[in-house]
């Protein structure tokens, strides 16, 4: 367990933050303590300096004003008190006269070190001396050190304070940087978790959150929006599958028993060609739902602005006013246009003339003779466009308005009228290729269908005007 | 006439093939975009039809490619793609009409007829005459025998468009693509109501019927014989 958590442990970005300060604070901290170390070595060393100067000085006058004798008699003293200096004075021989120093041959004025054994004290470890050396006059030595041990105590302390602080902080941050990470890593783990369940097919797992909005409940809660996106995707890419299987399968069985039926029944060469007209009609239907489907997969599929020029709104409109409006009379219907000039909108020429055909279409096909229909397009460029198809007929169930964009929807009334139930669902997705809303109403009488284009090439949002 | 048929499809190939020799044409067949390259360069053929997907080399490659050799001869594309703008990158390639899969046989005879025998732009004439009726293009009138007859503008070009095509089918798709740019098929009876205009406004002071109704191909435009009452 160690052996596969440590590793994964050290990779946790989290972990390298903490060792990488670890050893940023580790390393100041060497650099603080070096410097204080030396610093506290020289100020004790210039200190020690200064009282062996004066203390020189002193026994200079002393020794010139009363004599050797007095000199000796003053360091004897010295060296029965408590003085924290060592001394030494020897003649001219090298012999030892005065101090706790000994002899020491071949001593040369100025600074040096002396080493003074120590018989009792310390377990015979010689005392290191730093020792001024001076010649009185008439070939006396004086020496006067102090003793280093001091210094040497003093470095001690400060190195081993500053080793204690470096290696707490450094365990400390070791601790913490593990323990950080593996708060870190269960998290991680959590959404990996997640992903591997959905990979293995259950989509309705989600991230989970603790609500305290930190970077990672933020990435959760965003994976969540995108596992809820994708799931709604997957629902209607399911339902379209399974109605494709639905809405195919009764044309397709149809197809089938009818030539079946044929071959067992029909008598004579007319039956096998009305046979063989009624399959080709069924088998163009069939034709015709699967380009209707290709064709608003691949709307739904393209991306937007994707070969989108700048269409004259108002030349389409018209366009389809004049080619419906003949058929429109034959039928009984009245079709009128109020378009608004001089209206372009950016988008696909070719699917915007599909989709407002297939309103005008659906009107003319869903309502009784004498039924009025009006295309209208009002707003302009710059603001925006509103196209409408409205008509005065029976109009559509409240309860069935939201559905008419549903692929396969055909309302109650329309079961009996010919249609695949796909004229809108295409109507919709290149409404939402080109960023257009799409607004059923029923108008009592009849039904109202609204394309709300947004300005050209401005902004994206559409451009909202008051209904008539 | 003579036509190579670039096809990958076996089934497709022969039923188009099978279709194209009854009416009395010459066909090429190659599988492949190179075998389709090496027979269109060859030359000599008076239309060229082209899959849009092959193997080996692609319909709009292939067309691109046998323009650059300066083959001139029309080329109707077949695919089964019929996207979104699916048909304007195999016109822009060099292809002169488009039709997708699956398509009725008469729809692809009309179409080759038309393209065989379209005519170099520099030689558009700008009156067009049928028995009686005649057509000018610039001035935008139209008379039968020296009446004149007024349309409506897209029955002017409706007219316009069965006149070019004298003597040959037009197709319903054919119609609405030419006359009101429309690259869908509308379930309603858009060409039948503006043909069944058109006809009474040209026979509004007598004279045959010019415009025949062709049960499951199209329309064709037809001049009357000369000693037709």
């Amino acid at each position: 367990m160690i052996r596969i958590v440590l590793p994964r442990l050290l990779r946790v970005a989290s972990f390298r933050f903490a060792a990488f300060y670890v050893a940023v604070f580790a390393g100041s901290a060497l650099v603080l303590g070096i410097a204080v170390f030396f610093e506290a070595r020289s100020a004790l060393q210039q200190q020690m300096t200064a009282r062996i100067e004066t203390e020189v000085t002193f026994l200079r006058v002393e020794f010139q004003s009363e004599g050797l004798a007095h000199l000796i008699d003053i360091v004897r003293k010295r060296g029965q008190g408590a003085s924290a200096l060592d001394y030494l004075v020897q003649d001219r021989t090298g012999a030892h006269l005065a101090g706790e120093v000994p002899a020491t041959p071949g001593l040369t004025p100025g600074w040096t070190r002396i080493e003074v054994p120590q018989a009792s004290e310390d377990g015979g470890r010689p005392e290191r001396v730093r020792a001024l050396v001076s010649d009185l006059g008439d070939g006396v030595l004086l020496a006067v050190g102090g003793d280093l041990q001091q210094v040497d105590n003093l470095e001690k302390a400060i190195a081993t304070a500053f080793l204690w602080t470096i290696g707490l902080a450094a365990m400390l941050g070791i601790v913490g940087g593990v323990l950080l990470s593996r708060a870190f890593l269960r998290r991680v783990d959590a959404i990996s978790r997640t992903a591997e369940a959905i990979i293995d097919g259950d989509l309705t797992r989600r991230v989970p959150t603790r609500g305290t909005g930190d970077d990672l409940d933020r990435l959760a809660g965003t994976l969540n929006h995108m596992l809820d996106r994708i799931g709604i995707l997957m629902e209607s890419l399911r339902q379209v599958s399974s109605d494709v299987a639905h809405d195919l399968r009764t044309p397709l069985t149809r197809l089938y028993q009818r030539l079946e039926g044929t071959r067992t029944h029909a008598q004579s060469m007319a039956d096998y060609e009305s046979a063989i007209d009624a399959a080709t009609g069924e088998a163009q239907r069939l034709l015709d739902i699967f380009s209707a489907l290709l064709r608003i997969a691949q709307v739904e599929g393209a991306s937007p602005r994707s070969g989108f020029g700048d269409v004259d709104l108002s030349a389409v409109a018209e366009t389809v006013a004049d080619a419906y409006r003949p058929d429109a009379e034959e039928a009984g219907h009245a079709l009128t246009a109020t378009i608004t000039q001089g209206v372009v909108v950016s988008g696909d020429k070719e699917l915007l003339t599909q989709a407002l055909a297939n309103l005008v279409e659906n009107a003319l096909r869903h309502t009784p003779p004498g039924t009025r229909i009006d295309i209208r397009l009002e707003g302009s460029t710059e603001t925006g466009a509103r196209l409408s198809v409205e008509d005065d007929g029976p109009g559509v169930a409240e309860t069935d308005l939201p559905h008419l964009t549903d692929r396969f929807y055909r309302g109650e009334r329309s079961r009996t009228t010919p249609g695949n139930g796909l004229g809108l669902s295409l109507v919709s997705a290149v409404a939402e290729l080109h960023g257009a809303r799409l607004e059923l109403d029923a108008v009592k009488p009849g039904l109202r269908v609204v394309l709300f284009f947004p300005a050209a090439e401005k902004s994206s949002h559409p451009n909202r005007q008051p209904s008539i | 006439m003579k036509v190579l048929l670039i096809e990958d499809d076996q089934e497709t190939s022969a039923y188009v093939a099978r279709g194209l020799r009854e009416q009395g044409h010459v066909v090429d067949l190659a599988a492949t975009g190179r075998d389709g390259l090496f027979l269109a360069t060859e030359g000599g053929h008076d239309v060229l039809i082209v899959d849009r997907m092959l193997p080996g080399l692609d319909g709009i490659g292939l067309v691109q490619a046998f323009r650059g050799t300066g083959v001139k001869a029309p080329v109707l594309f077949l695919t089964a793609l019929g996207g979104v703008g699916d048909r304007v990158r195999g016109l822009d390639a060099g292809g002169d009409d488009y039709l997708v899969k699956p398509f009725a046989f008469a729809e692809l005879l009309a179409r080759v007829n038309a393209l065989a025998r379209r005519p170099p732009l520099s030689d558009t004439p700008t009156v067009l005459q049928a028995g009686d009726l005649e057509m000018d293009l610039l001035g935008r009138t139209v008379t039968r025998g020296g009446k004149t007859i007024d349309l409506q503008p897209r029955e002017f070009q409706l007219l316009a468009f069965l006149m070019r095509n004298l003597d040959r089918v037009v197709t319903r798709t054919m119609l609405l693509e030419a006359v009101w740019d429309f690259h869908f098929d509308p379930k309603t009876n858009i060409v039948e109501s503006h043909i069944s205009r058109l006809r009474s406004k040209l026979s509004q002071y007598g004279g045959a019927e010019l415009i025949h109704t062709l049960r499951g191909s199209g329309y064709a435009l037809r001049a009357p014989p000369p000693d037709d009452p």
